[in-house]
């Protein structure tokens, strides 16, 4: 089952959800629109088999993110909840721009709270603005216990890219 | 398809025959949108071109983005729709939304589909080309009322009107 606006507002209240800050014209019928933060992470390069990103600070007058590449950004938020999984999405007022936000991993886990890593792929050149609405995260009812995520992305806050030391190892 | 029946899915025009196992097929309207903006700014209200789907089809070219929509009207005030490919149109290299494939609840009309192809691909009106399925809710409803409200083919994207 997936959360109604007026559910995420009741279960944030008594602290199942975690949105910070939160402020109630965000609120959708069946999810939450997130910002974008300041920060984006811009490839580079890959050498030895690592990728290598630049990071800036987006300026307030936008910054134009150019096709067919990857960038990474965050939210502005602090999201997360111990008792629903997440499933983070661009909003479709961005989708009809042609940006990808988050290019197929959508779902969050239960458990993790932190400001999210957005992957960013424009098909055409995009202005985006740092504190800009861009996605929306809805919330999802579990079914069987739920064990707490101990993964290795769910400290990040910044812009985090992938990690291929901590991959293979178990 | 009780559902359907009892009103609490709307799906126009509606046919037995396009319902899934857990879906329900829907198929491509007759026009499309191609964005004309060199650079796409979310402040400014983008520059397109509106076109028609001739019977014979349209080819897009690999790394081609138009908007389409759905020619059905879809929509529920109980249920929550999600938006998919068909599993014939994504083998075919094209996505039929890039991002955002939640519909909010209460929001009703011809859904924009965010078309891309990764391959050469023709696309003809009418043809199958994405599914929806419904969610079930938890928590009081309140129903959407945005301004992408009884849209009517596909609807460029208004994020323009959230800077006013």
């Amino acid at each position: 089952m997936i959360l109604t606006g007026s559910e995420i507002i009741k279960e944030r209240e008594k602290g199942n959800i975690i949105i910070e800050p939160f402020f109630m014209k965000q609120i959708n019928p069946n999810s939450y629109n997130y910002r974008l933060g300041h920060k984006l992470k811009i490839f580079l390069h890959f050498k030895n088999g690592k990728s290598r990103f630049k990071e800036i600070v987006i300026p307030k007058e936008g910054f134009v993110l150019r096709p067919k590449q990857m960038y990474l950004g965050h939210t502005l938020e602090t999201i997360g909840s111990k008792k629903y999984a997440m499933s983070l999405i661009g909003r479709s007022s961005m989708g009809r721009l042609g940006l990808f936000l988050q290019v197929s991993a959508n779902l969050g886990h239960t458990t993790s709270i932190h400001q999210w890593t957005l992957e960013m792929v424009a098909l055409k050149p995009i202005k985006i603005y740092p504190g800009m609405i861009i996605g929306q995260i809805s919330f999802w009812k579990n079914y069987g216990n739920v064990s707490k995520y101990s993964g290795k992305f769910g400290k990040f806050n910044d812009p985090q890219e992938f990690l291929i030391d901590k991959i293979f190892i178990n | 398809m009780e559902e359907v029946g009892k009103g609490k899915i709307k799906i126009t025009p509606f046919d037995k025959k396009r319902i899934t196992t857990n879906s329900y097929d829907l198929r491509l309207g007759d026009k499309l949108i191609r964005y004309t903006s060199k650079i796409m700014d979310p402040k400014k209200e983008p520059k397109f071109k509106l076109m028609s789907i001739p019977p014979e089809g349209i080819n897009m070219k690999a790394g081609d983005f138009l908007l389409g929509s759905t020619k059905e009207k879809i929509g529920s005030d109980f249920y929550v729709p999600i938006i998919h490919a068909k599993s014939g149109t994504a083998r075919m290299g094209l996505f039929v939304h890039i991002t955002a494939d939640l519909i909010d609840i209460g929001s009703f009309g011809n859904a924009t589909l965010q078309l891309y192809a990764t391959l050469p691909v023709r696309l003809y009106p009418g043809m199958l080309i994405a599914q929806v399925s419904f969610w079930k809710p938890q928590g009081k409803i309140i129903l959407y009322n945005g301004k992408y409200q009884n849209s009517q083919g596909p609807m460029a994207s208004m994020t323009h009107k959230d800077f006013d």
